[in-house]
């Protein structure tokens, strides 16, 4: 079935673009699996919502937190990952500078909006066993911030092998391929605070059947 | 020649060779054997249906298993009859290859409706059986008990009776019932075994089914969801009496000073 | 082993590169493990207050630092550390993580090499799968008679639910971790793994999960069955927390492992490797692992969630807090149908590539095998709800996931067609792989029959949690998956260990295994349609004959398992020297010598047919792979002669 080059292409020598293009697939196979996970969380919080099984999915006279600050730390986990895409265009352009900016403008949003989540985590005026609104709110939260943190971790990456001029107009298929990470996690982010606008249970059927 | 003609022909020469010819009769005794193992073996080992619902489900074991005799005998008898005339005997690698036969598009298409037609007939099967089962308990106003299951025992209650509550299910026979099962604790499945049904008890929620027994005698229910230690303890008797018995019995419940006997 | 060790603790070799990782190895993974556990144990155990989940909570973090631990030990974070400072790997950094020079004690390290890695899981799987034999066997012991007390009901439940998922784990690895990673590069022209790092990072998280999954015994067991349902979850001992870190541990595993076998088989094909001319296989081991990516993590937010409940209260799946049984079952089997296909397609996929090497011929209807395995992968996220007929969560809705169900016989049925169309007119060659393609013949058949009962609602409501079903999933994980496992180790052996397997043993525990396990689930499919719950530590006497004959056949079953490990040792440790083709088969594996140079192709492949030309004369091409091997490499004559009889 087959046959053989003479002269192969050297060992270890591999085009770039194949390198990347493989990373990229790699990455948005990734972001497959961790949109799974995020899925079946949202469903979580749907489907408790949607039972109310007991009438204990938001029982009276429960506090909820105020949906503006989901939608605060997504509005900032957008910025960021628009901060990260203005960098990323940097380099594609050979602008170095532009990149190092960039991407330590996106960290630092980051580190803010890890700072509000922990507060989110702390303040919530209910308790993880509460309710089940109560714990699925938490494990949305949980969630995120885990997002959070990764995106930490490989944005300051990004910066500092920026600052170490690892990349070019040629070779920037990491700077790429961390901008898609950072923007599912801005998407999962805005799905996240989308979740938690709904609170009270559709169904109110006390002792449904 | 026409078409038809054409094919007939092609049919019956394909037919007179020898492997398909050898083939066939092992297709033929196999099919043979295995719709006898369909009418007396499964229906069999299930034993004697106390319910409609428990004959139709062992009615469809039966019909089930014989129409897939002819297709597991299909898949066997080619590889059984392969391995006797084609069998490459000797210890090392076969001297030559066999025929090129890269696919064979009429045997396919014929094998893909002869699936789907299958799968559409069990489709069918099971959706009327299913019909079946709801239909029967229309019409007539059932009698309702409750079960409740928890670690580790059933407890049955009679709301239509004066509540009464008892932890041996009596039932009237020929008579359409309808169980709201729930649980204490975690999820059990309150099954009839010789009735049929089944249905999870789960915390939180009410689950229902229904059957109508048909049998005079001592059944069981068994919990048929893993539930911790004495999982496997977890039975009931389920005695299925004719009305009066069944009538006098709860009149017996429902006076608290008399003792409840089971009836004869 | 204690050869191992020793030239494992020899002086690292004398090429450079390799950094920290050069003193990192299993020793510090485990030391390291213990370490981190031990920390983690102290700190929850005597300075936090943890209240009233104390025990759950410190079993839990002191498995999650064990495993931490265990991964700094072996070195799994010294690469991303790198990159974050700047400071890639040299060539040769990468030469050593490879495994270049280092003899035996490359198996014990974070070695990249995917020939490494596939032993290595060849190895973890044989662990899992003799511990979840004997489990097996005490299970089968346990019920030889109605009451016979071998094991108390505690005992008991913890043995079924232990052997359960360990067993669920080693069926999900035991094709596509040894064949997908050792064979499935070289089966395709390429040197290595698209994500060489990510290959070993997903079997040391294996690895470190196989400690976590048997620390369970010693905490009071998996009293759940393998399904851990809940809420009885909920109550259970500590080894559940065992449980929910085995499953997130292992979760993270298989999602690594798929992203980068799939990415591999799509981007690394050799040139002139067209999707119509990638081995069948490929598509077995892409469809398995690519079921596995979304699945996965659906089963580790089941286990987040779980765990959540056991160590803060949370109220996922506790009715009286708003929680609902019905999300875990939902959750659990959006994962769990899935998986059946990740265990069962590479499996008889793998059968299904042999079948054109014994036989001779082409593989018959190569498009329609490609077809029916997309149209199992499509509908097999569809069909969860089958497990949940009689749960009561959807009951409307039980009659369309019927049909689902019932759906998938045609395109596992065009499976059946595929692989009998290619032994028609056959040479049919009864060597032990093409046995195990027979065998697979006769139990995916019984266990297909068998679903289609189950996928049939009122015959469910009949037979859900009897023995039937578990005779049903055995017929198919075991009968047609753990059959094809081993008839593809019975045929990649020779290219993997580099020797020819003792057939004599072989033969012997094949017959063992397949009568005895025939034996073992006839009889249970015969006491489950009698009434037989599963996960019953003991029963009604009227199922006393067909348990006693289930027990005789499990000793059965097991005294062949035995054989074939007694096969597998002697023949790697002393077994005759394989040629490098020995079945006179097409694929590329079979070009590359033996053994295999550290990045199998000195000059890479072009593709320029399909593999499977039997009788066609392969018209393009000289009759032997002769030109395959490398210039200077070691020529081995009896590979020589084999391809020179094979191609007539
Ligand atoms: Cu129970
Ligand atoms: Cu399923």
């Amino acid at each position: 079935m087959t046959a053989v080059i003479p002269a192969g292409p050297a060992r270890h020598v591999e085009d770039l673009d194949a390198v990347g293009r493989r990373w990229r697939l790699g990455v948005v196979l990734f972001i497959f699996a961790d949109a799974a996970f995020v899925a079946s969380l949202v469903f979580t919080y749907f489907y408790l919502r949607g039972l109310n099984t007991d009438s204990g999915w938001f029982p009276d006279g429960a506090a909820s937190t105020p949906i503006w600050i989901g939608w605060t730390i997504a509005a900032g986990t957008v910025l960021s990952a628009a901060a990260y895409r203005w960098g990323h265009s940097g380099i594609r352009a050979g602008k170095e500078e532009r990149l190092v900016l960039g991407a330590g403008l996106a960290v630092l949003v980051v580190l803010v909006v890890v700072v509000g989540q922990l507060i989110q985590l702390a303040t919530f005026p209910f308790g993880v066993a509460d309710s089940s609104y109560g714990s699925t709110t938490y494990v949305l939260g949980a969630a995120n911030m885990f997002h959070l943190l990764i995106t930490l971790f490989v944005g300051l990456g990004i910066v500092n092998r920026g600052r170490l001029h690892k990349f070019s107009s040629t070779n920037n298929w990491q700077v790429q391929i961390i901008g898609l990470w950072w923007t599912w996690v801005a998407a999962a982010a805005v799905l996240s605070a989308f979740t938690t606008s709904f609170v009270a249970s559709p169904n109110l059927l006390v002792g449904n059947g | 020649m026409t078409i038809p003609a054409q094919v007939g022909g092609r049919v019956r020469s394909w037919m007179n060779r020898p492997e398909m010819r050898g083939v066939f009769w092992i297709w033929a005794a196999m099919t043979a054997v295995l719709v006898v193992f369909s009418l007396y073996v499964p229906a069999r080992l299930m034993g004697p249906p106390a319910s409609p619902t428990m004959h139709a489900v062992e009615n469809t074991m039966t019909v089930f298993t014989v129409a897939a005799s002819p297709v597991a005998a299909a898949v066997w008898s080619v590889a059984l009859y392969s391995l006797l005339a084609w069998r490459h005997r000797g210890s090392g690698q076969p001297e030559t290859d066999g025929p090129p036969i890269r696919g064979n598009t009429p045997v396919t298409a014929l094998w893909l409706v002869l699936s789907s037609l299958l799968c559409v007939f069990l489709l069918i099967w099971g959706l009327a059986a299913m019909q079946s089962v709801t239909a029967a308990a229309a019409g007539r106003v059932p009698l309702q008990v409750n079960v409740v299951g928890q670690q580790w025992l059933w407890s049955f209650s009679y709301p239509g009776q004066g509540d009464i509550e008892t932890d041996q299910l009596y039932l009237p026979i020929d008579q359409p019932v309808v169980f709201h099962v729930t649980s204490k604790d975690v999820v059990h499945s309150f099954w009839v075994v010789q009735m049929g049904i089944k249905i999870d008890a789960n915390p939180g929620e009410t689950t229902v089914t229904n059957v109508t027994p048909n049998k005079l005698g001592t059944f069981v229910v068994r919990c048929a969801e893993l539930c911790g230690l004495l999982h496997a303890d977890m039975e009931a008797a389920v005695h299925v009496v004719s009305a009066d018995d069944f009538a006098a019995w709860a009149r017996g419940r429902r006076s608290p000073p008399v003792e409840s006997s089971p009836p004869k | 082993m204690s050869e191992a060790m020793v030239e494992f603790a020899a002086a690292p070799p004398s090429t450079g590169g390799g950094g920290l990782l050069r003193r990192l190895n299993l020793l510090t993974a485990v030391a390291g493990g213990v370490l981190f556990a031990a920390i983690g144990w102290y700190i929850s155990h005597r300075i936090m207050q943890l209240g009233d989940f104390g025990s759950d909570r410190v079993v839990t973090i002191t498995l999650i630092c064990w495993a931490l631990g265990f991964m700094v030990g072996i070195g799994a974070f010294a690469g991303p550390l790198r990159w974050l400072l700047g400071r890639d790997q040299e060539h040769e950094d990468e030469m050593f993580l490879a495994g270049k020079d280092q003899g035996i004690g490359r198996y014990f390290r974070f070695t990249t090499d995917h020939k490494v890695v596939g032993i290595q899981y060849l190895v973890v799987t044989m662990v899992l799968f003799a511990v979840g034999g004997t489990l097996a066997m005490t299970i089968r012991t346990n019920l030889i008679t109605p009451n016979s007390g071998f094991l108390g009901p505690q005992t008991y439940n913890a043995v079924v639910g232990i052997h359960g998922l360990v067993m669920i784990i080693a069926t999900i690895v035991m094709v596509t971790g040894p064949f997908g990673n050792f064979i499935m590069p070289i089966m395709i022209g390429a040197r290595d793994m698209a994500f060489p790092r990510l290959n070993a990072l997903s079997l040391w998280l294996l690895v470190a999960a196989v400690p976590i999954l048997l620390s369970a015994a010693f905490l009071g067991g998996i009293p759940t069955g393998w399904t851990g349902y809940a809420p009885l979850a909920d109550q259970a001992p500590p080894g559940m927390d065992a449980y929910t870190m085995t499953i997130i541990v292992f979760a993270m595993s298989s999602a690594i492992a798929g992203v980068n076998i799939t990415t591999t088989a799509l981007t690394m094909r050799a040139r002139g490797m067209t999707w119509s001319r990638t081995p069948i296989f490929v598509y077995g081991v892409v469809a398995s692992v690519g079921l596995a990516i979304p699945a996965f993590p659906m089963f580790m937010s089941a286990e987040v969630l779980l765990g959540m409940d056991r160590s803060f209260g949370a109220q996922f799946y506790v009715a009286a807090g708003g929680g609902s049984p019905w999300l875990y079952t939902n959750l659990f089997w959006l994962m769990g149908h899935p998986e059946v296909y990740v265990i069962v397609l590479p499996a008889v996929i793998a059968l299904m590539e042999i079948t054109p090497v014994f036989t001779r011929k082409p593989l018959f209807g190569f498009n329609v095998a490609v077809l029916s395995i997309v149209g199992i992968v499509g509908l097999s996220v569809m069909v969860w709800a089958h497990h949940m007929f009689t749960t009561g969560w959807a009951p409307d809705l039980n009659g369309s996931f019927m049909l689902t169900t019932e759906l998938i016989s045609i395109p596992t049925g065009l499976l059946f067609l595929v692989i009998i169309g290619t032994i028609w007119r056959g040479r049919v060659w009864t060597t032990l792989p093409m046995m195990a393609v027979y065998a697979m013949l006769w139990n995916f058949i019984i266990g297909g029959v068998t679903g289609i009962y189950l996928s049939d609602v009122p015959a469910d409501y009949a037979l859900h949690g009897s023995m039937f079903v578990t005779a049903h999933f055995h017929y198919t994980l075991m009968g047609a998956g753990l059959t094809g496992a081993i008839g593809a180790l019975f045929y990649w052996f020779p290219k993997m260990t580099g020797r020819m397997i003792n057939k004599r043993a072989g033969l012997v525990s094949f017959w063992l295994v397949q009568i005895g396990f025939n034996v073992t689930f006839m009889g249970m499919f015969a006491v489950g349609l009698a009434g037989q719950p599963r996960r019953v530590v003991h029963y009604d006497h009227l199922f006393a004959v067909g348990n006693f004959v289930s027990t005789m056949g499990a000793y059965c079953i097991g005294v062949g398992m035995l054989i074939l490990l007694y096969a597998v040792v002697s023949s790697w440790r002393h077994g005759a020297v394989a040629p490098a083709n020995p079945w006179g088969a097409k694929t590329l594996e079979w070009a590359v010598p033996n053994p295999i140079p550290l990045e199998n192709f000195e000059v890479l492949p072009v593709v320029i047919s399909d593999p499977y030309g039997y009788g066609e004369g392969d018209p393009v091409l000289p009759p032997t792979q002769r030109e395959l091997v490398p210039v200077g490499a070691p020529r081995d004559p009896v590979a020589e002669d084999d391809t020179e009889t094979s191609q007539s």
